[in-house]
């Protein structure tokens, strides 16, 4: 019997490559809150591709240190613990984030691009919430949020001008609705199951599957998701969107009750997110 | 022909032939494109957000990110490459500031953008013949010298002439 598209897209999430041990351990480890630093130290020690990678990156011009950083501990309390994952992350799914998206329409970079900046504005975007969450677990979730696209863009060539279309004329809510009409599956439910191959903590999971409609995780999840929810909108207006989806979703106005927020701050908020945008990136390329 | 591709804040003036001026995925961005028939010369910046007050020390360093010292800025590239040009002798055409699907006023930053370009606008005294702005798409929007003519895309659709 034929297997269904779904079916096919589900086979194939389950014989992805895992992330890489030190990166699985990493993400676990930021997504308790009250981890140690010497922990995350001791995973990247004995990372040495990794231990490389963040020394050649805290040098880079782009950060323009005085004194070189030789020693890994430095490099780590210099960049910060969030710096130190996207790079863990990025680097061992280069399969995701590294390559063009067709049935999105994207470029090579469009992909990354977008990922990065919603991790930035999430990360951000926690300042404002009405009671505190980890600023740190909302960077990471915004850097995974959308691993689903990866899958589903195969799956999709040729349809980025019926799905803007038909979302214009009605015939789909968004394009999320789009995706699930197409193939009976969308991104987020693809990157959920991707999230759950990972094993990936229950948050960030929680986060890649209610990032588009945050009101529906479960209440310890909520908040969290509302910020990358907030981040993925705010990248997508200032133009770090991952390609033909870019704009063609709905806000959930939900977030009222997680977040405080004046037309100004949102202003604020892209500012400085394209501030911190440009020194990452650049430092990354170096 | 030479393409002069424009990050977000960048602006750019040329009458160079053969060549175009040209940026991408405009979001809620406005990029304002100011042409010169006389002179042949065309240019353009990428506003992100309309007032330099939400940040005026990015102003400083790219004042073509904020609509209101943005709009100054390119005035004074076109007239240091053509010399000083009245207002009467200019064009404008404008477009971006594309918003979600059912987007709440706090989120409407592109509606801002527009407004505030449109005041700005009429305040120097420069005709705006052309607008494609609003709606829900992310613009890509390029200028040629040559002719002056403005080419929109956006994914997943034909492209299109303002």
């Amino acid at each position: 019997m034929e297997q269904s598209v779904q079916d096919r897209i589900l086979e194939s999430i389950n014989q992805a490559p895992m992330l890489s041990p030190s990166a699985a351990r990493l993400l676990e480890l930021i997504a308790d809150a009250d981890h140690d630093l010497q922990d995350v130290l001791t995973i990247i020690r004995a990372d040495f591709t990794l231990t490389a990678r963040i020394l050649r990156v805290v040098n880079s011009a782009a950060l323009s240190l005085l004194q070189p950083v030789a020693s890994i501990d430095r490099a780590v309390t210099y960049l910060g613990e969030r710096y130190v994952v996207g790079l863990a992350v990025t680097d061992c799914a280069a399969a995701v984030y590294d390559r063009p998206l067709p049935g999105y329409d994207a470029d090579q970079q469009a992909m990354w691009r977008h990922h990065l900046y919603c991790a930035i504005v999430s990360r951000l975007v926690a300042r404002h919430a009405r009671r505190q969450i980890d600023a740190d677990v909302a960077f990471t979730g915004g850097l995974l949020h959308d691993i689903g696209k990866a899958i589903l863009s195969e799956y999709i060539k040729g349809t980025p001008e019926k799905f803007v279309g038909g979302i214009s004329d009605g015939a789909y809510r968004d394009y999320l609705d789009a995706e699930d009409q197409y193939l009976g599956i969308d991104h987020v439910q693809a990157g959920y199951s991707l999230a759950k191959h990972w094993r990936l903590p229950e948050v960030l999971q929680q986060i890649i599957l209610h990032h588009h409609n945050p009101s529906s995780a479960p209440e310890e999840y909520r908040a969290l998701a509302f910020a990358v929810h907030l981040g993925d909108i705010l990248s997508m207006m200032a133009g770090f969107q991952t390609g033909s989806d870019g704009l063609q979703y709905r806000i959930d106005e939900g977030y009222k009750d997680y977040f405080t927020l004046t037309p100004v701050d949102l202003e604020r908020l892209i500012s400085e997110a394209n501030i911190d945008f440009d020194k990452f990136q650049s430092s990354l390329n170096s | 022909m030479i393409d002069i591709i424009l990050g977000i804040g960048h602006l750019a003036a040329s009458n160079t032939p053969h060549t175009q001026i040209k940026t991408y995925a405009l979001g809620s961005c406005v990029a304002i494109i100011l042409l010169c028939p006389r002179m042949r010369s065309v240019g353009m910046v990428h506003v992100a957000l309309a007032e330099a007050q939400i940040n005026p020390s990015k102003a400083t360093t790219l004042p073509g990110y904020f609509a209101d010292t943005g709009l100054p800025a390119l005035l004074k590239e076109m007239s240091l490459l053509t010399g000083r040009l009245g207002p009467a002798e200019l064009y404008a055409k404008i477009t971006g500031g594309a918003s979600l699907i059912g987007t709440n006023d706090t989120f409407n930053i592109g509606q801002r953008n527009i407004r505030k370009i449109k005041e700005l606008l009429a305040s120097s005294g420069i005709r705006l013949v052309a607008e494609d702005v609003g709606g829900t798409i992310s613009r890509t929007v390029a200028v040629a010298t040559n002719t002056g003519e403005v080419e929109l895309s956006s994914p997943g659709r034909p492209n299109w002439k303002l």
